[in-house]
């Protein structure tokens, strides 16, 4: 019999390593047993993981059962002369676009996940603008808003999802905020005057450049980070 | 053409216990648990399986599947054929999924000396299911021609099972005046490094009774309340190396019997846990101090009394009228929260001991040893049980954590109070 010269505990005559510290066994007088079975299987097995179908086709029959209910209610007996049904319908789909694929999906990736989701937005902003007549809002401003959002959105949750500390997540979300907003102002200038004339934007861009730039020295100074956990009681 | 007239199929309800463990049940976690006999002999997987067939008929409430009603879960007799003996794997105690595998909640399995019993926990506690053990492996020596008797808790696979067995024990012991809560400060969680999907690391040390015995009565404590304080110790190390600007305190969920305080004979769950607990903040405690906090708290909180309040709040929840016509989606959502807050928070691990497993005397020569596995917890950590047969003691700690630094610390307290551990483990080196 072998013992772990670590621990001082007994191994198997099969183990070649001490099992609680990792110490390899060597012991010339009595070498690894290689022909006893080992304690324990070596065959591993895995349950399916749980089946999520049901719940997804659940949810899918409900949000149909409401748009098609909508939709025909609109066609057929209260037709005010507007499509109407299509808040609900853009509704149903947009949050079908963000429940069901990640139930089916198990292995989604997250940037894949946060594209989808804000192109649902996009598909619900555009139902809308049918029935507003608003294809010229939608094209110049809304649309690009809402893409320059979800790729911000995107690029941030790829980040963040590495597990990044607390000083450096908000750095992160203050630094995305601001540069949206520099986004949005560019996208209504060009629409409402055809120039981008920065204003406003600047003022909270700066703002948030004022707010990052000692968060990122507290970040990389240790001394700095152990006063601010001190002080806070992180 | 003349139609067979249906029979109602009888159905019960889940016990108190077992409507948690139903709820909470989830993808990566598994209220499930299993218990081994290392025989002497290979194990013989026909004669197991025989064994199985005869005596599973006197255990009905292991017969079961769970279906999901309006408003709660329910048990009903499964016809289906099974359970069938498995090969065993690597990774014990797979999660339950309640559709597959014919709807079985216990699994049995076979590997070179040693049978494995697997139950969900909302079918039974340790000591119902080491009954239906017990009596299996006597049915089993008997395949093999051995003469066993029906003595020390070998029950009579001829006779019909009695009614009693198949109590909500709680049901019958909620009668207290008070309903006492259970409000614990939220306790160290020690997590360690999740491994992937789902491997279950188990590591068991068998240690000398005996030895380990007189170790414990030298610090005026039982072998239990020794091991859950050599646990909270070395827990304690862990968190005093991680260099937490404060330390919470270690507290262990260790599940009490409660078939010796309140009498019954039922085989499903009647248990109740109480928590043994240190407090860093207060003081270094030295391990004669530890022992005798979990010594004397054990012997203050292990009253009838006490204990009845407890149940009776717990099945007053149950018999709530207002929450008894919540969908049962919802409630199985509010319960897995309830839990998360009640029953993980407030500890550090489960350390449980159903004790010593008692056999006929003819059957002690043909078993080695007894194994307890507890399956996977709700994070990544370590859970502790410990089992002993003859002059060996078992004590396992199973968790899907990669670190191994528990158990070490664990068991090197034990073999420098000169007790005799042998280690052997699953985990690939």
């Amino acid at each position: 019999m072998s013992y772990c010269v670590n621990c001082g505990v007994e191994l198997d005559a099969t183990a070649r390593a001490c099992p609680l510290c990792h110490t390899p066994v060597q012991n010339p007088n009595r070498p690894v047993d290689a022909e006893l079975p080992p304690p324990f299987p070596s065959r591993r097995k895995e349950v399916q993981p749980a089946s999520k179908k049901e719940l997804a086709l659940l949810i899918s029959a409900m949000f149909a059962s409401v748009a098609v209910l909508c939709g025909v209610l609109n066609l057929f007996f209260l037709h005010s002369g507007r499509p109407w049904s299509l808040y609900v319908v853009g509704a149903a789909v947009m949050l079908w676009l963000w429940l069901v694929p990640p139930l089916l999906l198990r292995g989604m990736p997250l940037w894949v996940r946060l594209l989808l989701d804000s192109c649902a937005v996009g598909v619900y902003v555009y139902l809308i603008s049918i029935d507003l007549h608003g294809q010229r809002w939608f094209l110049g401003l809304a649309l690009p808003i809402i893409l320059t959002g979800g790729a911000i959105v995107t690029a941030l949750g790829l980040i963040l999802s590495r597990g990044r500390s607390i000083l450096s997540s908000v750095t992160l979300i203050i630094g995305a905020v601001g540069l949206f907003v520099v986004g949005i102002e560019l996208f209504v200038d060009r629409w409402m005057g055809g120039s981008y004339e920065p204003g406003w934007s600047i003022v909270v861009a700066t703002v948030c450049i004022a707010l990052i730039i000692p968060l990122l020295v507290v970040r990389h100074r240790p001394a700095l980070r152990d006063e601010a956990r001190r002080r806070f009681h992180m | 053409m003349a139609r067979e007239k249906r029979q109602k199929p009888v159905w019960y309800k889940l016990d108190n216990a077992a409507m948690m463990y139903s709820a909470i049940q989830k993808e990566n976690y598994s209220a499930i648990y299993r218990f081994s006999a290392v025989m002497t002999e290979l194990v013989d997987p026909e004669a197991l399986q025989r064994a199985i067939d005869k005596t599973l008929p006197r255990f009905p409430g292991f017969r079961v599947r769970i279906k999901r009603g309006a408003f709660w879960y329910y048990f009903e007799p499964n016809g289906a054929p099974g359970p069938f003996v498995k090969e065993d794997m690597k990774n014990p105690c797979q999660p339950v999924r309640f559709g597959e595998d014919d709807g079985w909640l216990i699994r049995f399995f076979y590997y070179g000396h040693r049978i494995s019993l697997e139950v969900f926990h909302a079918l039974a506690d340790g000591a119902g299911s080491l009954t239906l053990l017990r009596t299996l492996l006597a049915v089993y020596l008997r395949e093999l021609g051995h003469d066993i008797p029906n003595t020390d808790g070998v029950l009579d696979i001829d006779e019909p099972p009695p009614r009693e067995e198949q109590e909500d024990a709680y049901f019958r012991y909620a009668k207290s005046r008070v309903r006492k809560g259970m409000g614990d400060r939220r306790a160290y969680q020690g997590n360690g490094t999740p491994e992937p999907f789902y491997t279950l690391n188990v590591t068991m040390g068998l240690v000398p009774l005996d030895k380990l015995r007189e170790t414990a009565h030298g610090y005026g404590a039982s072998v239990t309340e020794y091991l859950a304080a050599v646990l909270i110790e070395a827990i304690l190390a862990k968190q005093r190396r991680e260099g937490r600007r404060r330390e919470l305190p270690v507290a262990l969920a260790v599940p009490i019997n409660l078939r010796p305080h309140f009498p019954s004979k039922t085989l499903r769950n009647f248990i109740l846990t109480v928590r043994p607990s240190i407090d860093p903040e207060l003081g270094d405690y030295t391990f004669p101090e530890i022992v005798a906090q979990v010594h004397h708290h054990m012997r203050l909180h292990i009253s009838r009394q006490e204990m009845q309040a407890v149940i009776t709040r717990n099945v007053m929840l149950q018999k709530n009228r207002l929450l008894q016509i919540v969908p049962a989606p919802l409630k199985n959502l509010a319960m897995a929260v309830s839990y998360k807050i009640a029953g993980c928070r407030p500890y550090s691990t489960t350390f449980t001991n159903p004790g010593a497993f008692q056999v006929p005397a003819v059957m002690e020569p043909h078993i080695q040893r007894m194994e307890v596995i507890l399956g996977q917890s709700y994070t990544p950590r370590a859970n502790c049980a410990s089992l002993s047969f003859g002059n060996t003691m078992e004590i396992t700690f199973a968790g899907t954590v990669k670190e191994s630094e528990v158990e070490r610390d664990f068991f090197r307290h034990l073999v420098r109070e000169g007790i005799h551990v042998k280690v052997i483990s699953n985990r690939e080196e």
